[in-house]
């Protein structure tokens, strides 16, 4: 189906009833760009969420969890292919453009990947806070996204991302019912990672937000990060855990735990490619890019053609 | 490298579904990048790749007549509304 929108006002009318945009609607540029631009940040995410759960392939401790890790990276590198895909598909720039605009810091990729983990105590609290907090803005996007292949991708990655965090929190548990010294190392995470958890959802919502009035987010940002606390701060309490927000407080009126004010500044150097880790984890991005080029060339057209693996050789077996 | 649409099938019941895209340069590259991408834990159990430009799709507004044309259903609310007043009228 083609479709046409004589004007913003005709294709607003249409988003504000529900309809689904798709890659060969004539939206308007303005809109293009904005999805565009939403889709590659997270498809950037993926990638970079990846590299570093690959980092901890190596370091895992035990069998089980190590086959865990090892298939929670095949997840986020195969988000990553599958929105590379819708991005791409929207003409504005090529895969390609976008990796290399991605490694050369051109691009955006969420907060939390500009720090450092630095123990698995660290690996355990984006397990389970980070991809908690990815998980809760997903659904939210997905619940009623107006563009059609990324609300449909989403569904996909919003299963897999449900087994992240359910694997998260078996690893936190045990943490909780451990040493003390492991309580202690995943404490000492904790006080790493709440405020960056807390922060991959952004500051309040613009209230001109067009991501919400193109009914390309459906709730606001502050709604999704006090939906996060009110679920976190209380489990994490009654595993022992201490919140390291020192001014936060049990609102016994409104009946919700309110984190006190948000100090901003780290979350704005992130996004300047300033976070503590960014240059690091950009570098070893691209260094990653440049030495798997033998693989990309193998499967490339002309790597297939040497290696015979022709057109039509392979049966589908039919309906 | 070429663009290929891919269809899962769940199982002997469900139809084709189309799960979305990717790009491969030969046939044989794509169901393998389709398996690894799109089938990761049993989400189908026959999988087709289409290329993206062997698809012949309908142009702009060719199906759109179709959807007017009531005489193709029948919702029954004529002879629900007479049964309802045949069952509600002493007889």
């Amino acid at each position: 189906m083609t479709r046409s929108w004589a004007t913003m006002e005709d294709f607003e009318a249409f988003l504000d009833d529900g309809g689904l945009v798709e890659a060969d609607d004539p939206m308007p540029d303005a809109y293009r760009q904005a999805v565009f631009a939403f889709i590659e940040m997270h498809a950037n995410s993926e990638l970079m969420g990846g590299l570093t759960e690959r980092d901890w392939i190596p370091k895992t401790p035990g069998l089980r969890h190590k086959m865990a890790v090892l298939a929670k990276t095949q997840d986020e590198i195969g988000h990553g292919h599958l929105l590379y895909m819708v991005a791409a598909d929207l003409g504005v720039k090529t895969r390609v453009e976008m990796l290399e605009d991605l490694f050369a810091g051109r691009s955006r990729f969420h907060n939390v990947f500009h720090y450092r983990a630095v123990t698995w105590g660290d690996q355990v609290a984006i397990a389970f806070l980070v991809d908690a907090a990815a998980l809760i803005s997903q659904q939210a996007v997905f619940k009623n996204c107006s563009y059609g292949p990324y609300k449909r991708i989403l569904r996909r990655i919003i299963a897999e991302e449900g087994f992240h965090m359910r694997l998260g929190e078996d690893r936190m548990l045990r943490i909780a019912e451990g040493t003390d010294r492991q309580r202690l190392m995943f404490q000492e995470s904790l006080n790493r990672w709440f405020w960056p958890a807390l922060q991959l959802f952004g500051p309040d919502s613009e209230s001109d937000d067009v991501l919400l009035r193109w009914h390309i987010k459906s709730e606001r940002n502050e709604v999704l990060r006090d939906r996060w606390v009110q679920r976190f701060v209380p489990m994490l309490q009654s595993y022992g855990f201490t919140i390291p927000a020192p001014d936060m407080r049990w609102d016994a009126v409104r009946h919700r735990w309110d984190v006190g004010s948000i100090d901003w500044e780290p979350l704005k150097r992130t996004l300047a490619q300033g976070g503590p880790d960014s240059s690091r984890r950009i570098r070893e991005a691209a260094d990653n890019w440049s030495r798997t080029a033998w693989v990309r060339a193998a499967l490339s057209d002309n790597g297939a053609a040497a290696n015979g693996a022709g057109n039509g050789s392979t049966s589908t077996g039919g309906s | 490298m070429r663009v290929y649409e891919v269809f899962v099938k769940k199982d002997g019941r469900n139809e084709f579904r189309h799960v979305g895209a990717l790009e491969a340069a030969t046939d044989e590259l794509a169901l393998v990048l389709a398996r690894e991408v799109y089938l990761r834990r049993a989400e189908g159990d026959r999988l087709w790749v289409v290329r993206r430009d062997h698809v012949v799709a309908a142009p702009g507004d060719f199906v759109d007549p179709n959807a007017d044309k009531p005489h193709r259903h029948h919702d029954g609310a004529a002879v629900a509304a007479r049964r309802m007043a045949a069952r509600q009228s002493p007889s």
